[in-house]
């Protein structure tokens, strides 16, 4: 669903991403670990066409992102560290519109509800207006908006970072529903717990370098930590 | 898609309390603009009104006396108000509205409010054409600054163009959704400024051509459309909102405050008009040529002595007195064509600088525009000025014909209504819309020019934008 093939970026002299070879099947938890400035961040930018490669190619559902750009956008969905929205607007309202904007704008308002509540937002919370949200909550906005717009890829960079262990817990859980109903996940993330917990494969970066990939069922929380701290090393 | 965009923009800025604060006092602010407008136009165009009907039964009513006499007693030409008057007074309040015309003279126009104010008076005039020139313009510089740069510095861009939303489409639809918050000021305004006319006027809501007020109304809407163009361009093109609104200002200041004047400047010292006093002297030596008038005299008194054949002036069957004094005027106006052509002529080049200024500020084609539409540029001011001028002279000669026609030798000659009535009411016909658009083919064009430039460049921004 997601693959990168030679993906590389440059900014002048400094290479952000080297040669990058990966591919996410449906239903798969892809990690990218790394230090900031691994390269993490940089390979999701260019699966969003927010910035072009230098060379290689990017493609989702086998499109060439840097061709289609608006076509490639209708399969994924990107949560970042936080989850923005317009905060005059109520947490139904920003749903409304991005699935609108997506190419939904059929939704019921119970079925947009129906959305809100499968990712656990608390009763009520749908009809307040987002300035009075927490972290957590703008996260499961994320991907309500994710089903509502029926991405059949999801695109996170550091999702979890800042939250609460609950809240955590409960985005990691959204994280296995989705899996689990096909969607191909590649999410950028510090939490080699979380990694380990609701990853399939974790891939290592350095440098602008996959160096190293491995299936998580391979590993005890342990020994990951191990592996990447080898890695860190230099 | 489009419309979409742009209700979520008006709902977010609805629910702003800095936008319903601001939105608020513009309203205000121009419907005590149109207010003011109506009361000067209902007042003033009830006063000429008034005024030309009194010059004319004083006119009408003139004891018996010598027709000279009554040349010299005179009449006023008003120049009527149009309606659009209301919303631009344009020159009017610089170049009068009122002539006095008499034996002898073309004058200068009479009444001219802006004589008698300080320059800072002048300055704080709020027309309904500062509210849509200056102020409006402003309340989109603030509507707009953010529209990209803050959405990027909140970072709900990257999510929105991470859904797959077309930038032009977002840009069209964030120029929609100021286009609506712009309607929440207009259409109140409009239909009052309608309701108002309809009321007040007893020519029935649209005397003149519906044509103009249309007309009036796309050119402003067009104005809009740019400025909205231009500061989601700048938007999308600034490193940060800040930057937008600095830059957005000081377009807005230069346009709106610095041009006009600028342009006049150049304009006068492209083409330098003499002072009132310089102007009054020059002309006053041409009118004074004795010789010239001599010799014109001579030649007229030849050619009647041949016509009647006849020796001596005391021989022919008219009064010279009559002719001589009409030879006069001819003289006069001869002169008056020379000197006000050649001041008229030059105040039309100066316009025609100003309005080649609007390839550089928008407003000046926007100024020129309005004013013509409204029937108070000076292309209009000089049209009823010759219009009455030549109503003016078509009195010298009735009146001198009369003397040349009845005077006796040795007698006193006095006239009475008989001959009134022979001089018509002085009735001005405003000249067409499409004389007026003929005369600002230049505004127009570069208006038109702006709109199309400024629509690409707002789109090609949007395409253009980081995301972050």
């Amino acid at each position: 669903m997601l693959s990168a093939t030679n993906l590389s970026k440059r900014y002048n002299d400094v290479i952000a991403l080297d040669a990058l070879n990966l591919t996410v099947q449906p239903g798969e938890v892809f990690c990218l670990l790394g230090a900031n400035g691994a390269g993490k961040t940089t390979t999701i930018n260019l699966f969003l066409n927010f910035i072009e490669p230098s060379s290689g190619t990017a493609t989702i559902n086998g499109i060439d992102v840097t061709k289609e750009p608006l076509e490639t956008k209708k399969y994924v969905a990107y949560i970042p560290e936080t989850v923005m929205l317009y905060r005059n607007l109520t947490g139904l309202e920003n749903l409304e519109y991005f699935a609108a904007l997506a190419g939904r704008p059929d939704y019921t308002r119970a079925q947009l509800l129906e959305f809100m509540k499968r990712v656990g937002l608390p009763d009520g919370a749908a009809d307040r207006r987002v300035g009075t949200y927490s972290k957590g909550m703008r996260q499961k906005v994320g991907i309500a908006i994710a089903l509502a717009k029926g991405a059949k890829a999801l695109l996170l960079d550091e999702p979890t970072s800042g939250l609460d262990p609950k809240a955590s817990n409960e985005f990691s859980a959204l994280l296995k529903q989705l899996s689990a109903d096909g969607v191909a996940i590649l999410m950028a993330t510090h939490d080699l717990f979380r990694a380990k917990e609701s990853g399939t494969r974790v891939g290592i970066m350095k440098h602008g370098k996959l160096v190293a990939v491995h299936g998580t069922a391979e590993f005890t929380h342990a020994d990951l930590e191990r592996l990447y701290l080898e890695h860190m090393h230099d | 898609m489009i419309s979409r965009i742009a209700r979520k923009e008006f709902t977010e800025m609805l629910r702003d309390g800095r936008f319903r604060l601001l939105a608020g006092m513009v309203l205000v602010i121009s419907i005590l603009a149109l207010a003011a407008g109506w009361k000067n136009y209902a007042e003033l165009s009830r006063q000429h009104a008034a005024a030309q009907q009194e010059t004319r039964d004083q006119w009408l009513k003139q004891d018996k006396k010598n027709p000279h006499s009554a040349a010299h007693y005179g009449v006023y030409a008003f120049k009527p108000k149009s309606q659009l008057a209301m919303v631009d007074t344009g020159v009017d309040p610089y170049m009068g509205v009122a002539v006095w015309l008499e034996a002898h003279k073309q004058n200068e126009f009479k009444f001219r409010p802006a004589q008698d104010r300080t320059a800072v008076q002048r300055f704080g005039e709020l027309t309904g054409a500062e509210v849509l020139q200056v102020l409006l313009p402003l309340f989109i510089v603030l509507m707009t600054f953010a529209a990209f740069a803050g959405e990027r510095e909140q970072g709900t861009l990257r999510q929105l163009l991470s859904i797959g939303v077309s930038r032009r489409s977002l840009a069209l639809g964030k120029a929609l959704g100021v286009a609506m918050a712009l309607g929440l000021i207009l259409i109140p305004s409009t239909v009052l400024a309608i309701v108002a006319l309809a009321l007040s006027s007893e020519n029935g809501l649209v005397s003149g051509d519906p044509a103009r007020g249309v007309l009036l109304g796309l050119i402003y809407l067009l104005y809009f459309a740019v400025m909205i163009a231009l500061s989601l361009a700048v938007s999308a093109r600034a490193r940060s909102s800040r930057l937008a609104l600095v830059a957005l200002l000081s377009f807005w200041f230069a346009n709106s405050l610095v041009a006009s004047r600028a342009a006049s400047d150049i304009a006068g010292w492209l083409f330098p008009t003499p002072s009132a006093v310089e102007f009054q002297k020059a002309m006053e030596a041409d009118l004074n040529n004795e010789a010239e008038m001599r010799e014109r005299l001579d030649r007229r008194r030849a050619e009647l002595l041949r016509q009647y054949n006849v020796d001596t002036i005391e021989a022919l069957p008219i009064a010279f007195s009559g002719i001589s004094m009409q030879e006069g005027e001819e003289h006069g106006n001869e002169v008056f064509d020379r000197h006000y052509g050649r001041l008229f002529d030059r105040y039309e080049q100066q316009n025609r600088v100003y309005q080649l200024g609007g390839v550089l500020a928008p407003l000046l084609s926007v100024r020129a525009l309005s004013m013509g539409l409204a029937g108070t540029d000076f292309d209009q001011h000089r049209h009823f000025a010759t219009a009455a001028e030549s109503y003016r002279r078509d009195i010298q000669r009735v009146m001198n014909g009369d003397i040349a026609a009845n005077q006796k030798r040795g007698q006193v000659y006095l006239a009475d209504h008989t001959l009134w009535e022979q001089v018509p009411d002085f009735e001005y016909t405003a000249p067409s819309t499409t004389w007026v658009l003929t005369n600002h083919t230049i505004s127009l064009s570069i208006l038109v020019f702006w709109g199309v430039a400024a629509s690409f460049f707002m789109l090609r921004s949007a395409v253009a934008a980081k995301v972050d």
